[in-house]
């Protein structure tokens, strides 16, 4: 089909486009152009709600053969319940080990007390090593890099790059993602770090206690990225190493990104 | 003209990539709407066009995701360059060449991409779940592609008459 020539144009071509793009990523990493590349980002964020919406009117329209569509809500509807019991119950049990009056609030925002700007998500990353996410509200609206995002479940991730009218989350899943926790039942302290299914927690041995499955995972606060109690998951399983300082767990997220529609932004606390 | 309706495809592609694709998830893949057009773009309009779509569509991609603008664009053109290799020597695809082209060309995009964010200094997820995770987009994408080359023959088929208007 192509000639020693036109495969020689084609090499030349693919070698100066590469060069062009390499250019470009280590231009566009630059400080100085973080603000054309947010403003970039927020042009196309109306058009990803757009998509989103009709992804959803799609979804709609599709559930509403046979009784899919009431099982659907209803199934919602229990998850939702179930997901805001579980964390009540979590955040009841950190409560009852540091202040029982500060934390009986069963609602989130007054149990957290911080102020929080809500967002819909309108895209995830364009492709499964990607693991972040789009949302709807930017600098505009007070939202800002470092912010952390968290769900009605728990602790989502932080807001990596925010642009006027959008904003990048980095999820937990993300590899970059380390977040310092504590057990809820053994008050163990460790460090999740990101992964595609469950997160990886390390946990340091201490003398007489142990985790175990079914210990609830809350950020520590420790080191100032994260604020203490947000609840981050559950251990599913835990490997005890004896030959080694610490113990290997994996923790069952309370998010599960592609379910996640809707997020709320912590705007008051600022990562040290 | 029809470079603006190609773009307003790109566009299109690259926003269903990161809103409607991630719906359509199995095993944690998803399929790549963009490579695959990239893939029947080389089959069917030759290297050069894949080669310069790859760059458009990647650097969209690459504005809906967080860091510096060019990874996905790097990923997209390995992609197109690795299914310019197979696609040199033949005039007419059937499906089992675009399939494993599309799939060819998915491995060619996980390899860029990681190589490119090491190069960036984005640390990479483990290597056994990249494996994993591109093997099962690539088997995804391979399924597909057959599918959207047929779609397009018969798109072209029905546009071949329409007049150039610019």
């Amino acid at each position: 089909m192509y000639g020693a020539k036109s495969s020689s144009r084609s090499t030349g071509l693919f070698f100066v486009l590469c060069a062009l793009m390499l250019l470009l990523a280590m231009l566009s990493q630059q400080v100085w152009a973080t603000g054309a590349r947010g403003a970039a980002r927020s042009a196309l964020a109306p058009l990803e709600q757009t998509m989103t919406s009709a992804a959803a009117q799609v979804d709609r329209v599709v559930s509403i053969f046979g009784d899919v569509s009431a099982l659907h809500a209803e199934n919602a509807k229990l998850r939702a319940a179930d997901e805001q019991q579980r964390r009540q119950i979590v955040e009841l049990q950190a409560a009852a080990k540091e202040n029982a009056h500060l934390r009986q609030a069963l609602d989130f925002q007054k149990s957290s007390g911080h102020r929080l700007v809500a967002a819909d998500v309108i895209g995830a990353g364009p492709d499964e090593l990607t693991r972040t996410m789009e949302i709807d509200r930017g600098t505009a609206d007070g939202v800002k890099p470092g912010m952390v995002v968290v769900t009605g479940a728990g602790l989502l991730g932080r807001v990596r790059e925010a642009g006027p009218h959008a904003a990048n989350v980095q999820t937990l899943a993300d590899p970059q993602s380390r977040v310092n926790v504590y057990l809820s039942k053994s008050g163990l302290q460790g460090t999740v770090a990101g992964g595609q299914a469950s997160l990886a927690l390390d946990l340091p041995h201490a003398i007489g206690v142990t985790a175990s499955n079914g210990d609830w995972v809350l950020t520590s606060g420790v080191g100032g990225s994260y604020p203490r109690g947000l609840v981050v998951g559950e251990i599913a399983t835990i490997a005890h190493r004896d030959t080694s300082t610490s113990d290997l767990a994996e923790v069952a997220w309370v998010n599960e990104p592609a379910n996640v529609s809707f997020v709320l932004v912590i705007t008051d606390f600022t990562p040290s | 003209m029809r470079r603006i309706a190609a773009l307003g495809i790109v566009l299109a592609l690259a926003l269903a990539q990161v809103t409607w694709a991630p719906r359509l998830s199995i095993g944690g893949a998803f399929p790549n709407l963009v490579l695959i057009a990239v893939v029947v773009i080389i089959w069917m309009y030759g290297v050069r066009a894949g080669l310069a779509w790859a760059c458009v569509g990647g650097v969209l991609l690459d504005l809906t995701a967080s860091g510096p603008v060019g990874p996905h664009a790097l990923a997209l053109l390995a992609a197109a360059y690795a299914t310019s290799l197979w696609a040199r020597n033949l005039d007419r695809p059937n499906a089992v060449h675009a399939a494993l082209t599309a799939g060819l060309g998915t491995v060619a995009y996980s390899v860029a991409l990681v190589v490119t964010d090491g190069l960036l200094g984005t640390p990479a997820m483990d290597a056994g779940v990249v494996v994993r995770l591109t093997l099962a987009a690539a088997i995804y994408n391979a399924a597909l592609a057959p599918f959207a080359i047929e779609l397009i023959r018969r798109l072209r088929a029905l546009v071949r008459d329409a007049p150039e208007t610019a």
